[in-house]
């Protein structure tokens, strides 16, 4: 479970995310809308601690992973990103061969055996549905591949590690529609394993494939609903006018 | 007079100057080549120069050369890399960073002769190397250093962020990532560096006039503490101060005609493993 407690972030002193307190269940697929600058992406990245590699950021209140605070002194930043994997907006295959790209983060995480990592690849690319396409070439460049086939391996490189939480900023936004469309459903097999959060400036795409949505506006969370109740009757006003595009 | 008519003066200039360029050269080594292809031959390039120096060949030298160009790279190299690694990679853009680009742009703009004078203080004397490969090796290898530095961290820099984030993310360490992804990644570009430097200590005659470079010296050295030949530091010896320098002008020209090659050579060498690494890490 994810869970955030009065989270405040900033920038320097830009005030980015204004007291936001939050649950996820696991094994749901969260989706986070809003207009750009907003604060979805950022908010996103509190929970790999990916804001960690930005100078001169600050942060209060408590962002929790199952009960325990992930920015406590006794949490190793590398161990929680082996449970919390992430994938990119864009998509950013190393300039590495499609097996090697799955294996890089075993390999980091000091796992030899090399069967073990070669079961790992395959079972990893299955679950991405990029196994039928690539394995007969898996010693080849990743680079070779299309936009979505990258994007899909990057999300094979991410549940090679077993994650238990898999964040996605904007995952789909620089594939054509039948990519995108592979990708979604992608998304909804994987809830059954994953707890999924997404950012997506793409509202069709949050209705299809999230459970429940949080709208962003201004680093505020406005409303946090049942995706269904969002879409079609909104408590606030303002998720209303963002969603029938009155602004935004 | 009209923008297209203006437009095409404007670019006949800049064709004709760029030309210019190309010509300067291809003259330079079509005379090198015209004065010195005569010498060249299996007995000039594999014999000790013989007869006050207007006879025999240039092995001692292009063996110094050689030598010289393998020790400073190997002294430069390491220290080089991974400075240029601290400064891209891991140093903070603070006030250390930016003294330690000016003073490594500072390093590299002091004038040959002074390393020279520098090495002869430090190497030669006062660690006692004496006139040898090591202290010459020592001395060229502080010369390039500021160049690979350079190169390194422009290479370091064109490396997409995308990559380290994508890293970091999976759980590697920063060290991790830097050796695993981003070095991989940059290395054809810090070839380039490799390339630039080993012209430069070919060519380099001042470093080397008082820490390694021999007038006459034809046996070959046993150890890193004996004294070389040099090709450049032979063809000024032979064109300035030779016991008969008319007599020896066409073994000058050789002379120069083999280091240009040399260099040449090198170059060739490296451009073709950057392009090989290139292949390897690049898809199209």
């Amino acid at each position: 479970m994810l869970e955030t407690k009065n989270i405040n972030f900033y920038y320097g002193n830009f005030h980015a995310l204004k007291n936001i307190s939050m649950k996820m269940e696991i094994n749901t697929v969260t989706a986070f809308i809003g207009p750009s600058g907003c604060g979805k992406s950022t908010f996103l990245r509190l929970f790999n601690r990916m804001n960690d590699l930005i100078d001169d950021t600050h942060l209060t209140g408590e962002c929790l992973i199952d009960e325990q605070n992930i920015y406590h002194k006794s949490v190793q930043v590398d161990e929680l990103r082996k449970k919390v994997g992430m994938v990119f907006q864009k998509p950013n295959p190393f300039p590495k061969s499609i097996f090697e790209n799955v294996a890089y983060g075993l390999r980091v995480n000091d796992i030899r055996n090399k069967s073990f990592i070669a079961q790992r690849v395959e079972e990893s690319l299955k679950a991405a549905a990029l196994w039928d396409e690539v394995k007969d070439k898996l010693k080849k460049s990743a680079f070779e591949l299309s936009g979505g086939q990258q994007q899909r391996l990057c999300i094979a490189r991410a549940l090679a590690i077993s994650p238990s939480i898999l964040l996605m900023d904007e995952p789909a936004s620089a594939l054509d529609p039948i990519s995108t469309s592979k990708i979604e459903e992608l998304i909804y097999s994987l809830k059954k394993d994953y707890t999924i959060v997404i950012v997506t400036h793409n509202m069709q795409q949050a209705a299809r494939v999230s459970d429940k949505t949080g709208f962003f506006m201004l680093g505020e969370l406005i409303e946090f609903n049942d995706t269904k109740k969002m879409f079609l009757n909104p408590d606030k006003e303002q998720t209303q006018n963002y969603i029938t595009g009155r602004f935004g | 007079m009209d923008k297209k008519t203006k437009q095409k003066i404007a670019f006949i200039i800049f064709r004709t100057l760029s030309l210019c360029v190309v010509g300067i050269l291809v003259w330079i080594l079509g005379f090198i080549i015209y004065n010195g292809i005569e010498v060249i031959g299996w007995e000039f390039l594999t014999t000790a120069p013989s007869e006050g120096m207007t006879a025999g060949g240039i092995f001692p030298a292009i063996v110094g050369t050689l030598c010289l160009v393998v020790g400073s790279i190997v002294i430069a190299f390491p220290v080089g890399i991974m400075s240029g690694i601290y400064i891209s990679e891991y140093a903070k853009n603070g006030w250390i960073v930016k003294f330690i680009r000016v003073m490594t742009n500072n390093l590299g703009s002091i004038p040959s002769i002074v390393f020279g004078l520098f090495g002869m203080a430090l190497f030669v004397n006062m660690f006692g190397f004496g006139d040898s490969i090591i202290a010459g090796s020592f001395t060229l290898g502080l010369l390039i250093l500021p160049l690979i530095i350079r190169t390194t961290e422009e290479a370091l820099k064109a490396v997409p962020d995308a990559y380290r984030v994508g890293s970091l993310a999976l759980g590697a360490s920063k060290l991790q990532t830097v050796t695993r992804v981003v070095l991989p990644t940059a290395f054809p570009n810090i070839v380039t560096g490799m390339i630039l430097s080993i012209g430069r200590v070919s060519g380099e005659t001042a470093p080397i006039l008082f820490t390694v470079a021999a007038y006459f010296l034809p046996k070959l050295p046993s150890s890193i503490f004996d004294q070389v030949m040099a090709l450049p530091y032979h063809l000024y010896v032979i064109a300035t101060s030779g016991t008969d320098i008319e007599a020896s002008r066409p073994i000058a020209y050789g002379t120069a005609l083999t280091l240009v090659a040399i260099v040449f050579l090198m170059n060739l060498l490296a451009t073709t493993l950057r392009h090989y690494f290139g292949k390897k890490v690049k898809s199209h």
